[in-house]
């Protein structure tokens, strides 16, 4: 009796919570979700460790090292939501952008030059140390600037080109910047990149000892700094993400986002509404750039190295894949996707494949789980498209674009799409085939 | 009608335009003129050049040869964008609306080049009181409109740009004959509110009626051209396009 009264009092507050959720502001009740995941992932290094190691299936949370990746991918995957999502134009080649970023940071950050001696505001270097050393906030910047300089470049020959054939040249951008860096060795002589081993070490991230001894900011990140220095790497990483974010939104919501969402529902309309075509695409560009070379910078000062293996053709599709699967031009989907793609990559594919192997596979027939990674992403890609083709959270404006490309159910629209794109003249009229959709 | 046929100065001239697709010659030198404050009307069948002429003017195809002068200054091989800035506008064939967005959005992205908002937002008035239909739907979005009110919508995109020369493109086409005179009811309020305009069309009975002069298009080149009423009585263009015996 009592226990019932109890619940019925537990229930009639409950419902007084929800009345009262309800009379919030709209605005208020949109952001607090933000607010809890934000508030989760700062405080994340103060419990990660207290997670437990034996959850079923997934095992356990990413460690904080593979954190710092996988926040890393999201951050070059909401990058290349600016190219993909809001412009429509469709790169295969991202991974260009993280490594002109990781190099940047390899040559302006180590002691790969020993020719000579440029010391910035670089911290715990011994002033002897040979090659060039600038503050890696610095080199962040600077690698971003270079990236998206880069972007441009690249961007002038190849954005005349539309929907698949812009693919494939980003694709061959994709693939020359690797293998340059590659043989980068002996260019007349001078060693640029070091070749196949890659740049290494490269100078880590700090504030140096004024900062520190006034505000008690770090001086070194890799220094011991209790109880470890992938907290400080986590922590900003996180702070950069945010600001991708915020600057996605705010260009979204500018004059330029407008062009691009014009581009991206009819080209030939936006170039006869005034819009310059080229201009307007190469920003796309310079912007998901912008973002991909800081990423790449931040990963090789975390990694403290720079290699050619690290940017195969696979990364591109991989974020490619967190873009698709997130919902194309939708932040927080890419976001989300980003995460859990990511984290497969890294942790969630073998925790996955251990649990199956211990729990349900006998241990004669045991599978690596990992090794199948990309046909798994591709299963999970073609199931998205069949049952949920706007993404798993999909931006309001892409969400209509999508949904009325098909006057059937969701089954019938890549279908639709493909034949779009073949009908002859959809390319130039902008139809719902002209841009590619994965 | 607020003016009559020669009477502004030359505002577009055309000096023998050859335009190609690859190695199709689609325009095969065209040579015209509009004047300030005229209706000039492009007419003739499938093919004959109409959309190549005006894809032409506003940059969207670069002719290979010929000259096009807009407002004195050479405007053949410039880009779109800066076409448009210069004072010419089109609503293109097709109507081509930004399909997810909204009447109110298709119409700001007309006003993409200019960056007066006080002016922005006069024009938007102008264009809701032409088309009151467009007010009522400031918030659907463009795909979802009907056939006329898509087109009022195109005109009123770009109308936005505040044009010195409004280019239409097939405006009557695939619409209700209601709709069609009011859209060419409409096209007369325009002109004389001041714009010069450039009416392609296939309804020939219709553009010329609405139009001081005409030239008739025929695979590319000139046909003809004249006072838009001699034009109506012309046997030869009652016969091709008028469809009368």
């Amino acid at each position: 009796m009592r226990g019932y009264r109890q619940r019925a009092v537990r229930a009639s507050r409950l419902s007084r919570v929800a009345e009262a959720w309800g009379t919030l502001p709209e605005r208020t009740r949109s952001l607090t979700p933000v607010v809890i995941v934000v508030a989760l992932a700062v405080t994340y290094p103060f419990y990660v460790d207290s997670v437990p190691t034996n959850l079923p299936v997934i095992k356990t949370v990413p460690p904080l090292h593979d954190a710092v990746t996988i926040l890393v991918f999201v951050m070059m995957g909401v990058g290349l939501n600016i190219v993909v999502g809001y412009a429509g134009l469709l790169d295969l080649g991202y991974v260009a952008f993280y490594a002109i970023g990781a190099y940047t940071a390899g040559w302006l950050a180590s002691g790969q030059f020993e020719q000579v001696k440029v010391h910035f505001g670089a911290v715990g270097i011994p002033s002897s140390a040979t090659g060039i050393h600038i503050s890696i906030w610095l080199v962040l910047l600077i690698a971003a600037v270079v990236t998206a300089v880069g972007g441009i470049l690249i961007g002038l020959p190849t954005l005349r080109l539309r929907g698949d054939y812009l693919a494939i040249v980003t694709l061959g951008f994709g693939e020359i910047i690797p293998q340059f860096v590659r043989n980068g060795d002996e260019l007349h002589g001078f060693d640029l990149t070091h070749g196949t081993f890659g740049i290494s070490p490269i100078d880590p991230p700090g504030f140096g000892h004024t900062l520190n001894s006034a505000i008690g900011l770090p001086v070194r990140y890799d220094e011991s700094f209790p109880p470890t220095p992938d907290r400080l790497f986590f922590w900003t990483i996180l702070a950069l993400i945010l600001l991708t974010l915020f600057c996605s939104m705010r260009l979204r919501d500018s004059r330029l986002g407008r062009a691009w969402i014009a581009i991206r529902e009819d080209e030939t309309a936006a170039g006869a509404m005034g819009i310059p075509l080229m201009r307007t695409k190469t920003w796309a560009y310079a912007g998901g750039a912008f973002f991909g070379g800081i990423a790449g910078a931040y990963i090789a000062t975390f990694n403290s190295g720079a290699f050619p293996t690290q940017f195969d053709f696979n990364i591109s599709v991989f974020l490619l894949c967190m873009v698709i699967l997130g919902g194309m031009g939708s932040l927080w989907g890419v976001v989300v996707a980003g995460t859990i793609l990511a984290w497969l990559n890294f942790d969630g594919l073998g925790n996955i494949g251990s649990w199956i192997n211990t729990t349900l596979l006998p241990s004669s027939h045991q599978i690596d789980v990992p090794k199948y990674s990309f046909g798994i992403y591709g299963i999970i890609i073609v199931l998205m498209m069949l049952f949920r083709p706007t993404g798993l959270i999909p931006e309001r404006r892409r969400k209509r674009e999508i949904e009325e490309a098909t006057h059937g159910g969701p089954l019938d629209q890549p279908l639709y799409e493909m034949r779009g794109a073949d009908e002859p003249g959809a390319g130039e009229r902008g139809e719902p085939g002209k841009v590619p959709r994965g | 009608m607020s003016t009559t046929a020669g009477n502004g100065q030359v505002i577009l001239k055309l000096d023998g335009v050859h335009t190609f697709y690859g190695t199709i010659e689609a325009l095969k030198g065209i040579t015209l003129e509009v004047h300030e404050g005229e209706v000039v009307t492009l007419i003739g069948a499938n093919g004959a050049g109409k959309s190549t002429t005006l894809r032409s003017i506003n940059g969207l195809n670069t002719p290979r040869e010929g000259s096009i002068v807009f407002q004195g200054k050479n405007i053949t091989r410039r880009p779109p964008h800066e076409i448009v800035q210069m004072g010419i506008s089109q609503s293109p064939e097709g109507r081509r609306l930004f399909p997810h967005m909204t009447v109110l959005e298709n119409l700001e992205m007309g006003a993409f080049q200019r960056k007066d908002r006080s002016g922005i937002r006069e024009d938007l008035d102008r264009v809701y009181g032409l088309f009151p239909r467009l007010a009522e739907r400031k918030g659907q979005r463009g795909g979802t409109l009907s056939g006329g009110e898509q087109q009022m919508c195109a005109i009123g995109r770009a109308l936005m740009a505040r044009p010195k020369l409004l280019m239409l493109d097939e405006p009557s086409m695939g619409l209700a004959p209601i709709f069609v005179e009011k859209i060419f009811e409409i096209i007369g309020e325009i002109n004389s509110q001041g714009t010069t305009i450039l009416l392609v069309e296939q309804n020939a009975l219709m553009a010329l009626d609405a139009a001081q002069r005409g030239y008739v298009l025929e695979t590319g080149k000139v046909a003809l051209t004249d006072d838009a009423k001699r034009l109506r009585e012309n046997e030869q263009v009652r016969k091709t396009y008028l469809g009368e015996e």
